[in-house]
């Protein structure tokens, strides 16, 4: 699905190189739910954004659905992004002047549908994520919860290959957090690919694997067995993993 | 594929952009539209200034050919030639004379009928029209009535052929489309009845009969004469059209179209400056939308195609506006002065230039906000914000934190501080000079002998001798002195035309020309010039120049530049006796200069009761008058652009301040205190934009206009720079206005509650 080969990231501030991610390879699976952890200043978010385009690499190679993506021009990496890839931010990024629905609508108008099926998906995704009575509000009229499902709906109105997602829970409170991974868990059986940037455990434990980033390097990569999941179990199941 | 595809999406955001910002967006096409207008109005005026005939012509619907025959024409003939749509008369036509102070002035009566006729309508100006109950009434052409001094009700005794005398009386004054103006079209033309023409002309075979045709198309003319000549035969004497009457009244200004050029050129700027401060005032508050909306998808392309697309599309709607705005003013408000709308040159010109403005002034903040990296979650980097040394004195010797902050503010973002400046500087730069060219015209009016007018009245002697008429007019008690001059036109080798000469004064005591360089003439033989012939003859002082006049060879040697309003400065000037006696003796007029405070029309009335014939020297500057409406319509219009860049700039500068104010709130900064900080910010900035945009005004304008002066002939020594008074007036209102609107947001900021999270 999304293959990183030695994907390195130099920064130049004031002269000075700052690497930020110094060569990372990772493969994710199509269908598969990788969380990416570390501590602030890990090149976590380099990182995602570098798969997502967003920014340049150093060097390395990106691969996305069998195709070298790293050598694409800057329009070439949008054309991409709006059929492949769905990004959810952490302080959401909605659109300010566009209502809900044309913040939904927008992508897939981007991609080319006509608007009537532009609508139809966003009254879909709405009604799924429980927002159609706020589709013609502005995205500052909305809490921060529903700013980022709305900001879900929209990274997810192309039906995209890969969805990044940066800290998507990261400005919000327990209970929004617990509904944000809800709707994340429920589009991952629908057999959605995720990659997810957290610093935050439990929100990680959503993930099928959790990739542990620090100084730019992975340090470590782990699969999280099902059985954690699985209501019901005891710590006993977790010393079992561990080991 | 990168293109072509998701325009359904930009569509979608430039109309939630546009909804999002009515008032803004309403206010760019505002100031476009304002722009527009006031150049369109502008040429509109100047058109017609320069060219009269165009109003007068289209008003009185008047005809394109005038045929004189000796007897009436066959009019059904003339009627059935193609092309031709109206016939105006035929009317008879008497030469006559009429006496005014004792000279005989040649005239021509014309009649007409005592309804205004439908075709080569006279237009009535003042008194009344032709009445049968009053046979003895004429209607005189207001520039000949103007010339003589007569007024509705003045005696108008006219001699016939046969020598008797009438009198009759003016009863109105009319102005014509059909007839040149007088004394550059002669004979001077009355209308009167027809059973008064008889009375005056009782022989039917000393009057004419003149005809008129209307054209459906004004390029018929030639052919039309054409066939009309064959039509009539013999019968035809003359024939004049609507091409030699046009000639006759254009006044051709070179100054005025230069200085009006200028002030094109300032609206164009000014237009160039506010929309590229408004879009680019709007892509930096929107960088991080932008860079949403390149996460999304988008490319670079299509963010600056949007952009180019909304904003361009407001500055054309704001043309489309504008020319509307222009066409109805012109058509409306300025009805009594305007009648033909702006010939097609002009509005193309004008058109074609603000679009490309537009086009220009959007795509350069479209690029920038296109060039956004598509990071939506970067910061905005933090400015290098530290209180200078200088600060930190301010603070300790207790000045105000408010203002220090605010300083500080001012100029830690070096772009917005230097967007702000020139936002502001430019326009208010560009009013400075227009003051400029105020002060310039002021100057013409109260120095007048500083272009060239030092005599504000000249006599002919007319039916006197040269030395009764002298005698005469210095007898008056506000004559000072009179100049003895000769105007000639002289043949110079290498030219296919004339150029004028002017023999004034004596070389031992020449007429006081205002000499901008060199000196004045003092000897036989030395001239001065303007610079018009200066660059037609590509002479330069101390050259000598060979001419013919009358015959005569002269050849003189330019001494000096003089300022020269007359003839677009193509004059050379020399003393009388530099002549051939037979062309200098007797002196064809003599140049009057009066007593410092006299009022030239009352000296002008005294003198004509002397039977003597005085022509009034025209101001430059009153012809030059329309350019002032033009200077108080672009100060107007930029001191709005100054101050909606001004409006754009502190909503920037609040943008950038949210975070700051909740910290200086926390810190105890009182709402007060914040919004000083505020004004202080934006208002530090703006102000020194006012003090240097005035400053360079004021140190422009006077060159600038020299180099109008320059190209149009007149000269360069005619500019001026405001006066201080003006300056200091126009710099204190600007800062004035600059610190009220920078206090707008302000206010409004100190009392919101600021967010605190990055939104």
């Amino acid at each position: 699905m999304i293959r990183a080969i030695g994907l390195v990231k130099i920064y130049q501030t004031g002269g000075l190189p700052v690497p930020a991610v110094r060569g990372v390879d990772l493969v994710v699976e199509p269908g598969e739910f990788v969380a990416i952890m570390g501590p602030s200043g890990s090149g976590k978010s380099t990182f995602v954004h570098m798969l997502g385009g967003l920014e340049t690499r150093t060097s390395g190679e990106i691969w996305l659905d069998g195709k070298r993506a790293d050598t694409l021009s800057e329009s070439g990496w949008a054309v991409l992004r709006r059929q492949k890839v769905g990004f959810v931010f952490q302080f959401f990024n909605l659109v300010t002047n566009m209502t809900v629905a044309d913040n939904v609508e927008l992508p897939a108008l981007l991609g080319g549908a006509s608007p009537k099926h532009a609508r139809e998906r966003r009254e879909y995704l709405l009604a799924e994520l429980g927002l159609e009575e706020r589709a013609s509000a502005a995205p500052g009229q909305l809490s921060g919860g529903e700013q980022q499902r709305v900001a879900l709906a929209r990274a997810l109105a192309n039906q995209p290959r890969l969805l990044l997602a940066d800290e998507p829970t990261g400005n919000l409170d327990s209970r929004n957090t617990r509904d944000v991974l809800k709707l994340l868990g429920k589009v991952h059986r629908q057999g959605q690919t995720i990659v997810l940037v957290t610093h935050d455990a439990r929100v990680a434990s959503m993930a099928d694997r959790v990739v542990s980033l620090l100084d730019g390097q992975i340090v470590d990569d782990a699969p999280i067995a099902r059985i954690q999941r699985r209501p019901g179990g005891t710590a006993g199941d977790i010393v079992e993993l561990r080991g | 594929m990168i293109t072509g595809v998701g325009v359904r999406a930009e569509v979608r955001w430039v109309r939630a952009d546009l909804r999002a910002r009515r008032g803004q967006a309403l206010l760019t096409v505002i100031a476009v539209a304002g722009i527009v207008t006031a150049l369109i109005t502008a040429a509109t005026l100047l058109e017609d200034g320069t060219n009269p005939w165009r109003g007068l012509f289209e008003r009185g619907r008047g005809a394109h050919v005038w045929i004189h025959t000796k007897g009436a024409p066959n009019v059904p003939a003339l009627r059935a030639l193609g092309g031709v749509t109206d016939v105006a008369g035929p009317y008879r036509s008497a030469p006559a004379t009429l006496a005014d102070h004792g000279r005989k002035v040649p005239i021509a009566l014309q009649e007409t009928t005592a309804a205004l006729p439908s075709v080569a309508r006279p237009l009535l100006r003042e008194g009344r029209w032709l009445d049968v109950r009053h046979p003895d009434g004429v209607v005189v052409e207001q520039s000949f009535a103007k010339a003589l001094g007569l007024h509705p009700g003045s005696p108008f005794p006219v001699t016939g052929l046969n020598g008797a005398t009438h009198t009759l009386t003016v009863a109105g004054l009319a102005e014509s489309g059909d007839q040149g103006f007088y004394p550059e079209w002669t004979p001077g033309l009355a209308w009167t009845l027809s059973s008064t023409l008889t009375m005056v002309e009782p022989a039917p075979g000393r009057t004419e009969s003149v005809t008129g045709l209307r054209l459906a198309d004004a390029g018929y003319t030639d052919i039309v004469v054409q066939q009309a000549v064959i039509t009539l035969r013999n019968q035809v004497q003359r024939v004049s059209t609507w091409r030699e009457v046009r000639a006759s009244m254009e006044l051709d200004n070179r100054l005025l179209g230069l200085l009006l050029a200028l002030f094109g050129l300032a609206g164009l700027v000014a237009a160039a400056l506010a929309l590229a401060n408004a879009t680019g005032g709007r892509v930096l508050t929107q960088l991080r939308d932008i860079a949403t909306l390149k996460s999304l998808g988008f490319t670079r392309e299509q963010v600056t195609r949007m952009l180019v697309a909304e904003h361009g599309t407001l500055g054309l709607l704001g043309i489309a506006l504008g020319l509307v705005a222009g066409r109805v003013i012109t058509a409306y408000a300025l009805s009594d002065t305007v009648v033909v709308p702006l010939s097609s040159g002009p509005l193309v010109a004008i058109t074609a230039g603000t679009a490309l403005v537009v086009l220009v002034a959007v795509w350069l903040p479209a690029w920038r906000g296109g060039a956004t990296p598509p990071i939506p979650a970067a910061p905005a980097a933090p400015p290098h914000g530290r209180l200078s040394r200088l600060a930190r004195v301010a603070l300790l010797v207790r000045l105000p934190p408010a203002l220090v902050l605010g300083a500080r503010d001012a100029f830690t973002r070096p772009t917005s501080a230097i967007l702000t400046l020139t936002g502001v500087a430019i326009p208010m730069m560009m009013i400075t000079i227009g003051l400029g060219c105020w002060a310039t015209l002021d100057g013409f009016i109260r120095h007048p002998e500083q272009v060239g007018q030092a005599a504000a009245l000249s006599v002919r002697p007319g039916d006197l001798t040269a030395s009764e008429a002298l005698g005469r007019a210095m007898a008056d008690p506000d004559v000072v002195t009179a100049y003895p001059g000769v105007e000639l036109d002289a043949l110079v080798p290498w030219q296919t035309r004339t150029v004028r000469t002017r023999a004034l004064g004596l070389s031992s005591d020449p007429y006081p020309f205002p000499v901008a360089e060199g000196r004045m003439f003092r000897d036989r033989g030395e001239a001065v010039a303007g610079q018009g012939l200066l660059d037609l003859l590509g002479l330069r002082i101390g050259d000598r120049v060979r001419m013919t006049i009358g015959g005569t060879p002269l050849i003189v040697k330019i001494v000096g530049r003089v300022i020269e309003p007359e003839q677009d400065g193509e004059v050379l000037s020399f003393g009388v006796d530099s002549l051939a006696a037979k062309d200098a003796t007797p002196p064809q007029f003599y140049s009057l200069v009066l007593r410092p405070g006299a009022d030239a029309g009352e000296v002008r009335a005294r003198l004509q009761a002397q039977a003597l014939e005085v022509d009034q020297a025209v101001n430059p500057a009153d012809r030059l008058s329309v350019i002032r409406v033009i200077i108080v319509a672009l100060v107007v219009v930029l001191a709005l652009i100054g101050l909606a860049n001004l409006l754009t700039a502190s909503a920037l500068g609040l943008r950038d301040h949210l975070l700051d104010l909740a910290v200086l709130k926390a810190m105890g900064l009182t709402p007060r205190q914040v919004m000083a900080t505020l004004v202080t910010g934006t208002g530090l900035v703006a102000m020194a934009g006012v003090v240097l945009g005035g400053s360079a005004g004021a140190f422009l304008s006077k060159g600038l206009i020299d180099l109008e002066g320059r190209g149009s002939g007149v000269g360069a020594g005619i500019g001026r720079a405001p006066t201080p008074g003006m300056l200091a007036g126009a710099l204190l209102v600007a800062i004035g206005a600059t610190l009220l609107v920078a206090l707008i947001p302000a206010r409004r900021a100190a009392r919101a509650r600021v967010p605190v999270t990055a939104r």
